[in-house]
């Protein structure tokens, strides 16, 4: 208290002085012992390593699923540059590198694995397999197709898969109506014909790419870098010729904790997936599992696929037809599973946290292949590559016939083994995993942007969700620089005159845009709420 | 190999039995590494992927799986003096894969030239030191006294 009063108006103006003044100690700030915030490293490495793993988190604690695919989006306003891979486009000797990206460990057996021994169908087998003979003898002999009644010539791999396609879902519909009175839960399935799956996710492991390496090497603190692998985006596009899907998942098949089992070897493949006839493209990633966020059937047992596109194949190679086949599935197993996997809430950069099965069966209607795939974990970029000891497993059988031929209006040589197997898929029961959290980085109220309550957040999620998904091309389409800009301009400097007005002269990177620096959109005067003029001209985002 | 201007058919005209392409095919080693059984070529320019595949099996009984290729664009250079510009002409690449199973390593023809220049140029550096050092230890008991000056 100061010995004369002055009054507060003044000695608001006056200069203060703390000279003489002392904080208000708090002693609860001190501990007996420091306590000193960690000691980060501070290399290059170390640093971009933590900005990126606060980004996973970030993405790990989105809301919904919309939200999530977006969020994984939103680095690149004109896509990432994907390798591209299909399920029926097969370049020759690719399947080390998907054993590579999907991180699977491949068992090739005369039979499905033993937690199939314990589903016991031989008294299964006699009733189904009139109805089986049945449907062939209809397929191949009574039906005629739409070509066939106008004469139209089609290509012999579109015959095919049109013949393989109508008896697979004449079987699947016979082996659902016999058994769903043994097994309930057949009853409660969603069954989806040609449904369509995408899937994305980050690999690492591979030799950088040459631009890459000259960039490492233009810096004298980075060469050392210079053959450090880079993460690539995969996208799978695929079709499955039917697929059942239940609210319920597949038990697994080895428990969780055989993932990290030594002996699950896996072909490390180093080279650039170019050089086995990968292709590369510019979009934006999706995730789709054939049905959109918020289907409670979100759990995938069975896909049917074609073979038809190895009768046009010819590699000159007698082994290279068993090594698709199985590249196919892999391939398909894990891009439908690693999608199911993000409508869970989990992402490339966030791993599952228990393992998901599906089951899937490759045929044209007379020879099978049967798989049984168990995703355990879906995380394979940067350093996770190799600090990562989970694997998937992947069960194979060889090729098998389920019948010889049909002569005569008879099926003659039914393999009762290709049908049991078949029949231990659909008897193969999906249950509920107790104690699990099957959405651990979901919200809890809000799970799908179809469950928040403000119209306008919900409609702009789910209409920018449905554009990225779509992957149309953008209206105003992505620069280029031009040929004579790159001889003239860039390599060599001949035109210094020129005013600079290109981004690569200005140096800027328009590869580098971001999905939200975009102008909102305009909303009109007469629309607005009465607010001044300048205010309210563009509506609200709601970027995650 | 031959390059040549077939006489144009005339009605009547003696047949041409014998057709020489301009085929020909350089082992090159690759920019960017590929598997042990990916070969890369450089090819004519008219080369198809099938003429590639015959031209390997036909002639050099070599088994191939896959052929793809591609036209890799020449450098362009800068005229020192002038500042023109000028392009080297366009190559055919082809990425010849063998069946699995089969790999191909790529002859050691010649003897590194790089280790040779190398030797060389420390050789030079060694001999120059040497002289150096001489002309030093000639003058070492004569101190302050410019170089020049000789008695």
């Amino acid at each position: 208290m100061s010995l004369i009063r002055i009054p507060r108006n003044i000695t608001k103006k006056l200069p203060i002085c703390h000279k003489f003044s002392t904080a208000v100690l708090n002693n609860e700030e001190y501990t007996t012992t420091p306590n000193y915030p960690p000691i980060l490293d501070l290399s290059y490495e170390k640093v971009q390593e933590r900005k990126k793993e606060s980004n996973y988190e970030e993405i790990k604690a989105v809301k919904t699923i919309e939200e999530k695919q977006i969020k994984l989006n939103m680095p690149k306003y004109y896509g990432f540059k994907c390798y591209m891979f299909n399920d029926e486009k097969i370049p020759y000797g690719q399947l080390p590198l998907i054993q590579h990206i999907t991180k699977t460990h491949l068992i090739v057996k005369d039979q499905l694995p033993d937690y199939y021994n314990q589903i016991n169908v031989d008294t299964l087998v006699n009733d189904i397999k009139k109805d089986i003979e049945e449907v062939l003898v209809i397929e191949y002999n009574h039906y005629r197709r739409k070509h066939e009644v106008l004469n139209e010539d089609i290509d012999i791999t579109a015959q095919d898969k049109l013949l393989t396609s109508s008896i697979c879902r004449q079987i699947n519909r016979s082996l659902i109506n016999n058994l769903s009175n043994t097994y309930a839960h057949l009853k409660q399935l969603q069954i989806d014909l040609d449904q369509r799956i995408e899937s994305f996710w980050f690999a690492s492991g591979m030799d950088p790419p040459e631009n890459i390496k000259r960039y490492r090497l233009g810096e004298k603190w980075r060469e050392h870098t210079e053959n450090e692998p880079t993460n690539r985006a995969m996208q799978y596009t695929g079709t499955s010729m039917i697929s059942l899907r239940s609210k319920l998942p597949l038990l697994p098949i080895v428990p969780h904790s055989e993932a990290v089992n030594e002996d699950l070897k896996i072909p490390y493949f180093k080279y650039d997936p170019r050089v086995v006839g990968t292709i590369t493209t510019h979009r934006h990633i999706t995730n789709i599992p054939g049905f959109w966020p918020g289907d409670k059937y979100e759990y995938g047992l069975l896909s049917y696929h074609p073979r038809s596109y190895l009768i046009g194949r010819n590699y000159n190679d007698p082994l290279d037809n068993t090594e698709s086949l199985h590249r196919q599935a892999l391939l398909s197993c894990f891009g439908w599973l690693n999608a199911q996997a993000n409508y869970l809430g989990f992402t490339t950069f966030n791993d599952i946290t228990y393992p998901l099965v599906t089951q899937s069966a490759i045929t044209n209607g007379q020879t099978w292949s049967f798989y049984v795939y168990q995703l355990n974990t879906i995380l394979n970029h940067s350093k996770h590559v190799r600090e990562n000891p989970k694997r998937n497993i992947c069960w194979a059988t060889p090729e098998m016939k389920l019948f010889e031929e049909i002569k005569d209006g008879k099926v003659v040589g039914f393999n009762d083994e290709t049908l049991k197997m078949l029949i231990r898929y659909y008897a193969n029961t999906p249950e509920e995993r107790l104690g699990v959290n099957m959405k651990p980085y979901l919200n809890n109220e809000e799970k799908v942007c179809a469950d928040y309550k403000d119209d306008d957040k919900r409609n702009w999620l789910e209409k920018e969700y449905k554009f990225l998904m779509a992957n149309r091309p953008r209206y105003k389409e992505f620069y280029e620089v031009h040929h004579w800009e790159k001889i003239y301009k860039i390599d060599h400097q001949t035109r210094p005159n020129e005013a600079r007005r290109r981004p690569f002269e200005l140096n800027q990177k328009p590869s580098n845009r971001r999905l939200d620096h975009r102008q909102p959109a305009y909303i009109p005067r007469a629309l607005r709420p009465d607010l001044p003029r300048n205010k309210g001209r563009y509506a609200k985002e709601y970027f995650p | 190999m031959s390059t040549r201007l077939y006489p144009l058919y005339q009605k009547g005209g003696p047949q041409l039995r014998i057709f020489l392409p301009n085929f020909w095919l350089k082992l090159i080693r690759p920019v960017h590494e590929q598997p042990p059984n990916v070969v890369q070529f450089a090819c004519s320019m008219e080369m198809t992927k099938h003429d590639i595949q015959n031209y390997l099996e036909q002639i050099y009984n070599v088994k191939i799986a896959h052929v793809r290729t591609r036209i890799a664009l020449g450098k362009t250079k800068r005229n020192l003096l002038k500042g023109y510009i000028t392009k080297d002409d366009d190559v055919k690449l082809a990425y010849v894969t063998l069946p699995k199973g089969e790999t191909f390593v790529f002859p050691e023809c010649a003897p590194d030239q790089s280790q040779k220049a190398k030797d060389d140029h420390e050789k030079a550096l060694n001999e120059t030191k040497k002289g150096y050092q001489n002309f030093l230890d000639k003058n070492k008991y004569r101190p302050n006294m410019p170089g020049w000056f000789q008695v």
